[in-house]
C-alpha cells in the first residue's frame, strides 16, 4: 500500500497497457462480460421493456474541428 | 451475448455480398489497440448499396438479412448475437478514409474489419464527447498511435484547431 500518487498512477498505467496487450480474443470477451455487467447496474425502463441498452451514437460529423 | 459472433454475422453478411465493404468503429474498434472499455453497442461503418431500380442506398437489404437470421430490431439498431449493431455510413470525408483505409484484424482465426488507431483518434478528436477525448488520451499514453500518420489524418481533415485545443487541456503538464 502506498499514498504516493505519482505511484500509483504509473502502476494504473501500467496496469492499462498489460490489458491493452491482452490477445484481441480475451478482449472481446471482457466487452462481452463489461456489456452484461452494465447491463445489471444499469437497468433503465427502455432495457426493462425491451431487454436491450444501448448508447446515444455519437455525431459522426463532416465538419472538422468544432465539438458543439 | 457473444460479440465475436456479432462479428461473424457481419463477416457472413459481406460474404453474402448484401455490403460492399464494413469497418468496426467506437469503443469496440478501439479494443483492438487499447483496453476493454465497456460499451453497449457495437458501431460498424458500412458502405450502403443502393436497391435495385433505386438510386437512394439505404440500409433496409441489411436490416432484412440479419432478421432473416434470427436478429432483432431494437429502434436503429439491430440485436445480432445479444448486441445492439448500429450501421452507419461513412457520412464524412474522415470516416469516408477510415472506411477506405480500414485494416484485417485475426480474431483466432476469424477476420475482422477494424479503423485504423490513427483514424479511432482522429474520429475521437472530431466528435470531441467527453468519453471520446477519453478515448483519445487512452490513445496516447498507451502509444498506440504513430503520431505521423495521426497527424496527417488531422491535419488532411481540418482538426489541427480541435488537436491545439485537445493538446493544451489534456497533455500540457505531460512530461
Amino acid at each position: 500500500m502506498t499514498f504516493d500518487l505519482a505511484k500509483i498512477l504509473r502502476s494504473k498505467r501500467e496496469f492499462r497497457q498489460r490489458l491493452a496487450a491482452r490477445p484481441i480474443e480475451e478482449k472481446l470477451a471482457m466487452l462481452d462480460a463489461l456489456r452484461e455487467r452494465a447491463l445489471a447496474l444499469r437497468p433503465t425502463r427502455s432495457a426493462l421493456e425491451t431487454g436491450t441498452l444501448h448508447e446515444e451514437p455519437p455525431p459522426y460529423r463532416g465538419q472538422g474541428g468544432q465539438s458543439r | 451475448m457473444n460479440i465475436k459472433s456479432t462479428i461473424a454475422a457481419i463477416n457472413q453478411m459481406q460474404a453474402d455480398g448484401v455490403i460492399e465493404r464494413y469497418a468496426i468503429g467506437g469503443a469496440v474498434g478501439a479494443t483492438f489497440y487499447l483496453e476493454p472499455v465497456a460499451t453497449l453497442d457495437v458501431d460498424v461503418f458500412i458502405t450502403f448499396r443502393p436497391e435495385a431500380g433505386s438510386l437512394l442506398a439505404t440500409a433496409q437489404p441489411v436490416f432484412d438479412y440479419l432478421k432473416a437470421r434470427g436478429g432483432r430490431m431494437e429502434g436503429e439498431y439491430i440485436v445480432v448475437a445479444g448486441w445492439p449493431v448500429q450501421f452507419l455510413p461513412a457520412a464524412s470525408p474522415l470516416v469516408e478514409e477510415a472506411l477506405a483505409q480500414a485494416v484485417e484484424k485475426d480474431v483466432a482465426g476469424m477476420s475482422a474489419r477494424v479503423f485504423t488507431a490513427e483514424h479511432l483518434a482522429a474520429i475521437a478528436l472530431q466528435t470531441g464527447r467527453a468519453k471520446d477525448k477519453a478515448r483519445l488520451l487512452q490513445f496516447i499514453e498507451t502509444g498506440a498511435l504513430d503520431p505521423a500518420r495521426f497527424h496527417a489524418i488531422i491535419s488532411r481533415h481540418g482538426l489541427l484547431e480541435a488537436w491545439k485545443r485537445f493538446e493544451k487541456q489534456f497533455l500540457g503538464d505531460t512530461p
